[in-house]
């Protein structure tokens, strides 16, 4: 301990009655009311106003807002886009984990920076490289359209859009667990007479199953709310490629609030419902 | 034989971290590798259990090759430093899980479970998780777990490390208890001697990469061939002597220890003698020793330490120049003339002594090591010659790793070329290389040198020796002398036989033939174990392309006649060499002389 105070000195100081208590607790208090007043400001303010403007015309025209065939698209649209982008991501990220945390392998550094990539990017970049890439003026364009394929303004092409924007979730939330356990269960089970698959089953997936949970509900979270790329490749098609975040945009500017509002509480209530999860498995983690 | 390894090599980018490690362990055995940490042993056992793959050699366990085999189908019991048990399962499910991948029957496996449960001492912990377990009770579920499957060997990697002194004591006891009661062959790995004393049937002592010596714990402790093996397995005193028709000198002072071996051949030469501690006998005077007296010394250190008393006791006269060093097992190393001593309780009553007091000092038992490298002595033109060669970050390593000194020696004679030396070349002469080298080498051996290492003035630690001589009669020292080199560098061994150009297919057989003598009496009588490569051509031109050819490489080269290192072996002194290289002379007539 050279050069800092002596241990005397600090039993001394922290022995001294009165007035330094009273500063710190001071400060402590000003401390959390500026927090808590930036939380209300920015936070609990919107997402009350989310729940008043959407029920500010009674129940049922809140209810009635989701009768409307466009709006049970964009939702029926929003699930099927996170279920097939959630699981894929899954399964990527647990192969990505694995490789990255397991082997030792040329270009492995180049690999970790890959994966964050889409975290880096801005989400209106990720879209505009689909359209570049499968776009009618794009690399494969005309290929694509000798063949009748859409993937730009078309399902497809919102899901490769997601695919990309959730990428990172599942993997960055495995590689350090998967690298803080190490090896030795797995050897373990091989030397025991276990495969690959049941090694797997077994004795990996229990081990990683936490920390999975916890990157599938952000992958799925990010899946369901992204704006930026899928509004790029999407095209805004009413009833066809409008997601729920799209459509929330498209009812508010045809000042629908009441329904856009209302879709908005349901994308708010996923995010409530997402923290909830979150928070068990935190608690279940420890 | 239950497990056989021949000639195993793993390498891990380019340098080997198992080098030509051949080894049989018996059916029922219980070995102990033992070693410091980074030699090797823990790869080693991977290899055997199948977890990482060898670069060379063969593994095979009951007679079948194992080599290609997958760890999964070995099926060797392995039980890990830190237990990795199966966190998520409880007790039961984690024994049980290799009958299940084996799909024997719920009521087998129960009945099997109990069994192994019993054996460790865990009755009724069934189904308690290893996180409601202490880790000595962690270790015991994995080893319960590895022996489910009836392995056909058990593998231990140190798996007391991360136990407490008393736990490890009573696990051990376990351990040892359930080999017995299974007679299943077991392997070993520590880096604690007491533990490998405690354990092993047969010791296997490890460093840089080879296994240096394998034998019964009492043998390798009473008698080891090296210098690694006799302070790493307990406390040594090594000093250097001169060994003569009528036994050992130390200094001036000739010792006529009843119990010194002596060594095949009469040729006067510089021995390393190990002294172990509690060897050593103190006495007010030298009429009152029971045993060979070495020298006088004054008593400087003494710590009671329960049964026995430590004592250092620094040696005064002739014998102190012997001295040099003392190594005990925990890798402190005293200054020299310092001799460390134990004494029973029994010897304390005896002759109480005190510090800054006078004793004389004998010897009950010395232990000569069968190397022919003893110590290094650098020869130079002048003072600063001599200093800059001293400092050679190679020799320095070497001497370290052999715990031997390097002794300084100006040699105006060197560059005058002056016929006798001022003193009489003794040890492993060094010299730098340069232009000079050729005729600097000649000197040497004119003067008695048996061994000169020439040093380039920037060398790395080589990665791989090539070893060649020039006629048979060289054979036996050059090996003796690459032999005790290797076990201090992690390098390869290769034997490079050359046959003479155009000496055609009916004298191939012969050529092979001479190898594999060379690899057998290598292994055998060194325990070294080295690749072997058989080259036609001229003997100089063939080894200058061997050696261009790989990273790092060393040249020990025997010979038996001055005359040739001038006329066959001129080239690779021409431009000065750019890598080590290791002169082992002896005349022809004498080349018994040096065994081992």
């Amino acid at each position: 301990m050279a050069g800092g105070p002596s241990k005397e000195v600090l039993a001394e100081i922290a022995s001294r009655p009165g007035r330094d208590t009273v500063v710190s607790s001071i400060v402590k208090y000003v401390l959390v009311l500026t927090s808590l007043g930036f939380l209300a400001a920015l936070l609990f303010a919107p997402l009350a106003t989310v729940f008043i403007t959407a029920l500010s015309k009674g129940w049922e025209m809140y209810l009635e807002a989701f009768k409307d065939e466009d709006t049970l698209a964009a939702i029926r649209l929003t699930l099927t886009v996170a279920a097939i982008v959630v699981p894929m991501n899954t399964i990527f990220g647990i192969a990505a984990a694995w490789a990255i945390a397991k082997f030792e392998f040329r270009g492995k550094s180049f690999l970790i920076t890959l994966i964050d990539l889409p975290i880096a990017v801005s989400p209106v970049v990720s879209g505009l490289v689909y359209v570049l890439l499968f776009g009618a003026q794009g690399w494969f364009g005309l290929w694509l359209q000798e063949r009748d394929i859409s993937i730009i303004f078309a399902v497809p092409g919102i899901v490769l859009a997601t695919m990309f924007v959730t990428f990172p979730y599942v993997a960055r939330e495995l590689i350090p667990l998967m690298q803080q356990l190490g090896n030795d269960e797995e050897e373990a089970a091989i030397t025991l007479g276990a495969g690959g698959l049941m090694t797997f089953f077994h004795v990996t997936l229990p081990k990683i199953r936490w920390g999975l949970v916890y990157g599938v509900i952000l992958c799925n979270a990010r899946a369901m709310g992204e704006f930026g790329a899928v509004s790029v490749v999407s095209g805004h098609v009413r009833g066809l490629t409008t997601t729920m975040p799209l459509h929330v945009e498209i009812l508010y500017q045809e000042y629908n609030f009441v329904a856009a509002f209302a879709v908005a509480s349901l994308l708010t209530l996923l995010a409530v419902l997402t923290l909830v999860i979150k928070s068990l498995v935190e608690l279940k983690r420890k | 034989m239950s497990i056989t390894l021949d000639q195993v090599t793993k390498r891990y980018q380019g340098s080997p971290v198992v080098n030509d490690v051949s080894l049989e362990v018996g059916e029922g055995e219980f070995y102990v590798l033992l070693g410091p940490s980074g030699s090797g042993k823990s790869t080693l056992l991977r290899a055997i259990a199948g977890l990482t793959g060898v670069d060379h050699g063969r593994i095979a366990l009951h007679g079948n090759d194992v080599t290609h085999v997958s760890a999964r189908q070995r099926g060797v019991g392995l039980v890990f430093q830190n237990y990795a048990l199966f966190r998520h399962m409880t007790v039961g499910e984690n024994i049980e899980f290799a009958l299940k991948v084996r799909r024997m029957k719920a009521a087998e496996r129960r009945e099997r479970r109990k069994e192994l449960l019993r054996l460790v001492a865990l009755e009724g912990m069934d189904d308690r998780l290893p996180t409601q377990l202490s880790g000595g009770q962690q270790q015991r579920v994995a080893v319960a777990r590895a022996l489910a499957h009836k392995p056909p060997v058990l593998l231990l990697d140190e798996p007391f490390g991360a136990l407490d002194a008393k736990i490890r004591e009573e696990l051990r006891r376990t351990i040892r208890q359930v080999q017995r009661e299974l007679k299943i062959t077991t392997v070993l790995v520590t880096h604690d001697q007491e533990e490998a004393f405690a354990l092993a049937d047969r010791i296997g002592v490890m460093n840089l990469g080879r296994l240096l010596e394998s034998g019964k714990p009492d043998e390798l402790y009473a008698r080891p061939a090296t210098r690694f093996v006799a302070t790493f397995l307990g406390a040594a005193n090594l000093l250097l002597a001169r060994q003569t028709e009528q036994g050992i000198r130390f200094g001036t002072t000739p010792v006529n220890a009843r119990r010194v071996e002596k060594l095949d051949g009469g040729r006067e030469q510089e021995v390393v003698a190990v002294l172990r501690p509690e060897e050593v006998e103190l006495a007010p005077t030298r009429d009152n020793l029971r045993t060979n007296f070495i020298a006088n010394g004054i008593v400087e250190e003494a710590v009671f330490t329960g049964a026995l008393e430590r004592m250092r006791v620094r040696m005064a006269d002739g014998a102190a120049n012997a001295h040099i060093g003392t190594h005990s097992s925990n890798g402190h190393h005293s200054p020299t003339a310092l001799l460390d001593v134990t004494r029973t309780q029994h010897e304390q009553r005896l002759f109480p002594v005190t510090i800054g007091q006078t004793v004389a000092i004998g010897v009950r038992r010395i232990h000569v090591l069968p190397t022919p490298l003893s110590s290094y002595t650098a020869y130079g033109a002048d003072e600063a010659a001599c200093e800059r060669l001293a400092q050679h970050p190679l020799l320095v390593e070497l001497a370290n790793r052999m715990k031997t000194r390097i002794i300084k020696r100006v040699e105006s004679a060197l560059a005058a070329g002056v016929a006798t030396a001022s003193a009489p070349v003794s040890g492993v002469a060094v010299i730098s290389g340069g232009p000079n080298s050729a005729e600097q080498l000649q000197w040497l051996l004119q003067n008695g040198a048996g061994e000169v290492l020439v040093l380039p003035t920037h060398s790395a630690s080589p990665q791989r020796v090539l070893i060649h001589w020039a006629e048979d009669s060289a054979r036996r020292s050059t090996l003796a002398v690459a032999a005790s080199l290797l076990r201090h560098v992690a390098a390869e061994a290769v034997y490079v036989g050359i046959l003479p150009e155009g000496s055609g297919e009916a004298q191939r057989p012969f050529g092979v033939r001479t190898l594999l003598d060379a690899r057998s009496e290598a292994q055998a009588v060194h325990g070294l174990e080295m690749r072997t490569e058989l080259r036609f051509g001229a003997a100089a031109e063939e080894l200058q392309r061997q050696l261009s050819d790989s990273e790092a490489p060393m040249l020990i080269l025997g010979v038996s006649d001055p005359a040739q290192l001038r006329h066959t072996f001129g080239a690779l002194f021409a431009a000065g060499a750019p890598y080590p290289l290791m002169v082992v002379y002896r005349p022809g007539r004498d080349s018994e002389g040096v065994s081992e």
